[in-house]
């Protein structure tokens, strides 16, 4: 069984290759794909036990592949392999000159593999896999390049329908695993006592029912079947009547004694189905198109499978099994036979057929074959299943209202089926004669066969009861169920009413002319409501959400992105700080020192100024004022290195930020006067939350398990007597010197930046910024004041390890003392002065770190292992490594500071 | 530092020696054989993912604790680094084209990969911090590597500032927790925790913090709006490369972290988590229909994507789902960088300069013209909706499961509705390829196609044989636990 699946995908990936060498017998070779198959299956009909063969595929989600032919399987790939046969042979002749027909085999070829897998499938998402795989290959036969518009729409429209579908039934698989706890189908069926106990019952029924309903075309789902029409024939035929649609039956059958017998699964598939079975029968009556026709025809028998299965008596199911075995012959039968008119005479309208028979006599024999079949006349299938309906609903307890619109629904699937089999061959063609020739015999021979094969199965029905439809109904209740069936039950009522069934049809397809006019009227008018046009609206209020919404919160305004931020981050603390029992425990009010109050004022002022400063120069240099602010508190609260740090950094950043934003206009003000209301709110309610937690986390008692360490360790261990830089250097070097790489590639970055393919005229000269700033006294003090700081930065570097100080406070100073010289002379001469490009600088400060942490490898210590020369050195101090590293950073601050105020001023330079 | 810990990080000792050496040698590289710089890129991941692969799974600590290197975290590595590959093979003709070839975009690309490195041998928060940074920064510039090109430096700037915004919020987080623990090393704040001298509420708003802003890296909403605009305005291959990268790098993060530290918030946080998941795979779907810019539209997609993932999330707390919590993630981030990064190689086939070719009518035609490329968007879009024959499917199909195992059923079947959305704007992709008459011109640029088909038979392939796979991810969670 599973080589069959494997072959046939083989087939359906190899035949594309095949075919473009060896066509003619590529082409038999997948014509004896399905007939070996059908051999397979006939040899195992009457078999004793089902046949079951597993692979393991997924076993960490215990999912295997796993197949099992029952008798409901066995009914089911007999239909799909043998209408497969003859599809395959009919499309040969039928799609003859037509491009890419290599493609559209193989694509047939996989697409009935997936329905065996679909119908063999003993695994829950095996058996998902393999319809999805329908769905997909589906779409890929409906066709490629339709000009059309509608055909485009509704194509999309039938593959959104089945994904849809598709997705909701992985959901009530995924479910139905989880309440049965496990995926194998045999398993879970019997446990159906557990699932429908199970308090996912509902959610699974309803997941299960759509995607069932999606795929068999059930009500509000109905339309896109008939809307897939702009497939080739031979594909509507296959998937459209005899096999795919069929799946979301068999799905509901296979399932059948996992979630069958409660009042859910019978209201609702008796309800659905029933309303389906005559939508699809009344709105099959005022269509011209053949095609459309046996579309709505379909799903009304669609409805009434549907139905059946919900009623779900022994009676029942035996009804469905017969109904679906004689309407998947005689529908694709008759599908193929609007196919092969079409061929003929290049038309499918009602309106411009008539009088063929004489042309074309053995499509219309195979015609009247089948469709003797669709309504139901003696002997044949499709008069066996609609005995037993009859039969089914005339026992039903209120069955005189059921048996009202049964009689009403086949009246008219009777009228449109004579339609499709007679009109086109009997009736005299109104307007002019049409040119017709009779087709070739893989035109006329499938259809033919299909309808004998009705007509056999009718004659033979004891046998086909007991060895076809028997085991299936035993496989759907999962309780041994003798079947007898007979052709001739004699006059009962159910014959009476088969009789006048087809009498009324066929007065309504005597009429058909009038009677289409006034159903046609009342279909456009209703349709206004429909299904159709709710999934089309529905679809549109959802775009037109989706645009709102895109204008409302992803408008671009980076404004509107900071505020959502703020404001969810606010809610999620606040709402888990409001939550916690304790609440907040803040300090006691203290009363501020002075400094504090000076400070915390100049700060707020600032603040208020940068908000409401019009001038970016302005609100640099009040930036730099709070920064200053800021390092004035580090140094309050005994942190003076910090402080250092602090100050040179906004020196730097004041200079660095003036370099760029010279060239920006000044602030406009976009904003209304409540929006900027709002700003401030949201503002307000970011700074509160910080400040809580600023408040918070410093009211508690804190003990650093690390500050002692540090303390105690810097001297004996590190030589220094500045733990901040000890630390630096020596505690966590690896930390800096990670810290330092960052910096390297920011500047780079930068640079890269700036230098990328700038279109230099663009922008104003940056040398006029520099022109602007040149006066006599500057470049004069320069160059005495230069070298002075420079000496001071490497004084701060070499005291840093035991005094305030170090290298990458050195490196800061060197650097601010080098961009004033770049400002007040002119950046080239910088460069002409600097021993090497700020890039290697940045390079040689990396590698000097590094080299200072790799000389404790050497005396077998770890990288970075601090090494001290024994004896001080007159001017330098005590000498080692970190100092060395130190050294490292120095030139590597240095580096990165030039090499970032370099690419801005030549930005506007060459 | 010694010589074991510098062996137990190797693979990113080596990448990140290799990258700072390709930004000097580079320098000599003449501007029109960059192909050279991009080769060398390529062949330092390969070396890396090479070494990585080699390391085994076995967990080792180093730098005291700082860092582990385990099979999460080599899984992980895996998807970097072949992200990574894959970028390259986008960015070397995409750059040519567009004008900006400078070499400096591959050894950032290198350094953004090392930061994601970084943060899966994180333990230690001060560490997740540096890596945070260390992939963000190059990622920055990249998003405004079209200079002169206005969203390409609006999304730069944006990128940036919010970027920053939410790493000072996970900074502040750090701040909390340290404050309520007095550690910042993972294994050390459980333990601070379990022995309750903490403060909780302090640690559950660090907790919160920090969530924030993984999830901004992640792109969840509330805190995705810089994606679609970022994604659009970026260069391509940046995008592709960031829509894996970063957010794989924040789940990353976000499971680390977590799962390691803060089993103890789960309980508090779920419906926080409930309610980032739901709103993320709701809002993504939705507001991708309305789409037309295929950059846009694989950027809600995207966000539609993370919302998936932490629906698996949310039940991380839970000792039994745990594993699969982790497992599933990690094995859709698999099926999620192939997809994506396929196509992104088709969106760059397709696009014209000056942002040209990136609307969806560009596709019309597009199967038909060019077979295999069309084939392999259908792939994708397939993969991407999770249906089968694709990774996609079994992604998702794990996450489902897995949310429904840790009790979430109604969020599960939320995000089932919700992917149901997605069907629609992925197979219009789809319908108008194949459909749609038109004459599209595609670049037939082989690394594109070899990136776009080696995805597709990946995604289709894997999807057939998924048991490798996950148990590749099934072990690299048992050895981080």
């Amino acid at each position: 069984m599973i080589a069959l699946l494997f072959s046939g995908i083989l087939l359906s990936i190899l035949f594309p290759l095949l075919n473009r060498h060896r066509a003619r017998l590529s082409y038999l070779l997948l014509l004896v794909y399905p007939l070996l198959v059908s051999l397979y299956l006939i040899r195992r009909v009457n078999m004793d036990n089902p046949i079951a063969a597993s692979l393991p595929w997924v076993p960490s989600l215990e999912i295997s592949l796993s197949f099992r032919l029952d008798g409901l399987s066995l009914i089911f790939s007999l239909l799909i392999s043998a209408i497969g046969f003859l599809i395959l042979v009919y499309a040969g002749e039928y799609l003859r000159g037509y491009p890419l027909t290599g493609r559209f085999f193989s694509f047939l070829t996989l697409f009935m593999t997936s329905m065996l897998g679909l119908v063999w499938a003993d695994n829950l998402i095996t058996l998902f896999v393999f319809w999805e795989l329908t769905s997909i290959t589906s779409y890929l036969l409906i066709g490629y390049d339709h000009e059309d518009q509608q055909a485009r729409k509704a194509a999309l429209q039938a593959l959104l329908i089945t994904a849809g579908g598709g997705l909701a039934l992985l959901a009530g698989l995924v479910l139905m695993g989880q309440a049965a706890g496990t995926f194998e189908i045999s398993q879970i069926n019997q446990k159906g006592q557990l699932i429908r106990e199970s308090n996912l019952y509902p959610l699974i029924l309803l997941a299960i029912f759509a995607g069932a309903f999606t795929k068999s075309a059930q009500f509000p789902f109905h339309f896109w079947l008939p809307g897939a029409m702009a497939a080739p024939t031979p594909v509507s035929a296959y998937l459209h009547s005899a096999t795919m649609v069929k799946a979301g039956i068999y799905l509901l059958a296979r399932l059948y004694p996992a979630l069958a017998g409660t009042e859910a699964w019978q209201y609702t598939l008796l309800g659905v189905g029933l309303i389906t079975f005559l939508a699809g029968s009344l709105l099959a009556l005022p269509q011209t198109d053949l095609k459309k026709i046996l579309a709505y025809s379909t799903v009304a028998a669609l409805g009434l499978l549907v139905m059946l299965l919900g009623i779900g008596s022994g009676l029942a199911v035996k009804t469905a099994v017969v109904y679906l075995f004689a309407h998947s012959l005689y529908k694709g039968g008759l599908f193929l036979v609007a196919g092969g008119v079409d061929h003929a005479v290049h038309t499918r309208q009602v309106d411009q057929l008539g009088g063929l028979g004489k042309a074309m006599p053995l499509t219309a024999f195979g015609a009247a074959l089948c469709g003797l079949s669709a309504i139901g006349f003696i002997p044949t299938l499709g008069f066996v299943a609609k005995e037993l309906v009859y039969e089914l609903i005339l026992a039903f307890p209120q069955g005189a209202l059921l048996t009202a619109l049964a009689v009403l629904a086949f009246t008219a699937l009777t009228a449109v089926s004579g339609w499709v089999f007679a009109l086109p061959f009997w009736q005299k063609n109104r307007q002019k004669p049409l040119q017709a020739h009779e087709n070739s015999s893989p035109l006329w021979g499938p259809p033919a066969l299909l309808g004998m094969a009705g007509i056999l199965l009718a004659v033979f029905i004891p046998q086909t009861g007991s060895s076809l439809i028997g085991p299936a109904v035993e496989s759907i209740l999962s309780s041994p169920q003798p079947v007898t069936l007979k052709l001739w039950h004699g006059l009962t009522p159910m014959f009476v009413l088969s009789l006048f069934t087809i009498l009324a049809g066929a007065l309504v397809y005597t009429v058909r002319i009038p009677f289409q006019r006034a159903i046609g009227g009342l279909h456009a008018r209703l349709s206004a409501i429909g299904p159709q046009r709710l999934f089309d609206l529905g679809l549109e209020g959802l775009k037109k959400f989706a645009v709102l919404q895109t204008r409302i919160l992803q408008n671009g305004y980076l404004r509107i992105y900071l505020i959502t931020i703020i404001l969810t981050t606010v809610a999620l603390t606040g709402i888990n700080i409001l939550k916690s029992p304790g609440g907040l425990d803040l300090p006691a009010w203290q009363p501020p020192r002075f400094y504090d109050v000076v400070l915390a004022g100049v700060v707020l002022a600032a603040v208020l100024a940068v908000v409401s400063a019009s001038s970016r120069l302005a609100t640099v240099a009040i930036l730099g004022l709070i920064g200053f602010t800021i390092a004035l508190i580090y140094l309050l609260f005994g942190a003076p290195d910090l402080a250092m740090v602090q100050f040179a950094i906004e020196t730097l950043a004041v200079i660095l930020f003036i370099l760029v934003i010279y060239r920006l206009p000044k602030f406009a003000r976009i904003t209304s006067r409540p929006a900027r209301m709002l700003d401030i709110l949201v503002a307000l309610s970011g700074g509160a939350l910080v400040t809580l937690l600023v408040l918070w986390i410093t009211s508690r008692p804190f003990t650093s398990h690390l500050t002692p360490y540090f303390v105690e360790n810097s001297l004996p261990l590190a030589k220094g007597r500045n733990v901040v830089n000890v630390i630096l250097v020596d505690f966590r070097a690896l930390d800096t010197l990670g810290e330092i790489s960052v910096l390297a590639i920011a500047a780079i970055g930068v640079f890269a930046l700036v230098e990328l393919n700038l279109d230099k005229s663009l922008f104003p000269s940056q040398r006029a910024l520099i022109n602007k700033v040149r006066s006599m006294i500057l470049p004069t003090a320069v160059r005495y004041l230069m070298p002075l700081l420079l000496i001071f930065s490497v004084f701060l570097l070499l005291r840093g390890h035991n005094e305030v100080g170090g290298g990458f406070v050195g490196g800061l100073v060197a650097a601010s003392a080098l961009m004033l010289y770049a400002i007040a002379v002119s950046p080239q001469a910088l460069l002409r002065l600097l021993p090497a490009s700020p890039r290697h600088l940045i390079g040689l400060g990396l590698l000097v770190a590094l080299a200072s942490g790799a000389l404790g490898i050497f005396q077998g210590l770890p990288y970075m292992t601090g090494l001290w020369l024994s004896d001080p050195l007159p001017v330098f101090g005590k000498i080692g490594s970190p100092v060395l590293f130190d050294v490292g950073v120095f030139i590597a601050v240095i580096g990165v500071s030039l090499h970032i105020l370099i690419a801005l001023a030549e930005d506007g330079e060459s | 530092m010694t010589l074991t810990d510098l062996m137990t990080i190797l693979p990113l000792a080596v990448l990140v020696a290799w990258t700072t050496a390709l930004l000097l040698v580079d320098l000599w590289i003449p501007k029109d054989r960059k192909g050279i710089t991009a080769l060398l890129a390529a062949f330092g991941l390969a070396l890396t993912l090479g070494l990585s692969l080699a390391r085994g799974q076995q967990p080792r600590q180093a730098f005291g604790g700082m860092v582990v290197v385990d099979g999460f975290a080599v899984f992980l590595d895996v998807i970097f680094l072949a992200s990574g590959l894959a970028s390259i093979a986008l960015a070397h003709d995409y750059l040519k084209r567009m004008n900006i070839v400078r070499g400096e975009y591959y050894s950032l690309l290198l350094y953004a990969i090392s930061g994601m490195m970084l943060m899966t041998y994180a333990y230690d928060l001060i560490i997740v911090f540096l890596a945070l940074e260390l992939l963000s920064i190059p990622l920055y510039i990249l998003s405004g590597f079209v200079r002169l090109n206005l969203r390409s430096e609006e999304a730069a700037l944006k990128y940036f500032l919010l970027g920053t915004f939410s790493s000072g919020l996970v900074l502040y987080g750090i701040a909390l927790i340290f404050a309520a623990t007095a550690r910042t090393d993972l294994p050390g704040i459980l333990a601070a925790v379990e022995l309750a001298p903490a403060n909780l509420t302090m640690f559950l708003v660090g907790g919160a913090l920090l969530l924030v802003g993984f999830s901004f890296k992640g792109a969840i909403v509330p805190f995705h709006e810089w994606a679609p605009d970022v994604y659009q305005g970026a260069p391509s291959s940046v995008t592709a490369f960031m829509s894996v990268g970063a957010k794989a790098a924040g789940f990353a993060a976000l499971m680390r972290v977590f799962v390691v530290a803060f089993p103890s918030l789960s309980t508090d946080l779920t419906p926080v988590l409930w309610g980032l998941a739901a709103v993320t795979m709701v809002f993504g779907n939705i507001v991708a229909l309305a789409q037309t810019n295929l950059k846009r539209l694989l950027a809600y997609s995207s966000i539609a994507q993370s919302g998936y993932l932490m629906m698996a999330f949310v039940p991380y707390g839970q000792g039994i789902v745990l594993s699969d919590t982790i497992a599933a993630m990690l094995f859709f981030l698999v099926g999620y960088a192939l997809t994506t990064l396929g196509a992104w190689a088709v969106v760059i086939a397709v696009e014209k300069a000056e942002g040209r070719g990136l609307e969806l009518q560009d596709y019309a035609g597009l199967g038909r013209k060019y077979p295999l490329l069309g084939a392999a968007m259908t792939v994708f879009m397939l993969s991407f909706i999770g249906a089968p024959p694709t990774l996609g499917f079994w992604g998702k199909f794990y996450l489902f499961r897995t949310a429904v195992e840790g009790g979430f059923t109604s969020l599960a079947l939320l995000g089932l509705v919700a992917s149901i959305f997605s069907a629609y704007y992925y197979l219009r992709v789809v319908v108008m390829m194949f459909m749609r008459p038109g004459e599209p011109e595609a670049r037939r640029d082989p690394w594109l196609v070899l990136t776009a088909g080696v995805s597709a038979l990946a995604v289709v392939g894997f999807s057939l044989v998924p048991g490798s796979l996950l148990n590749l991810a099934l072990q690299a969670v048992l050895k981080l636990l």
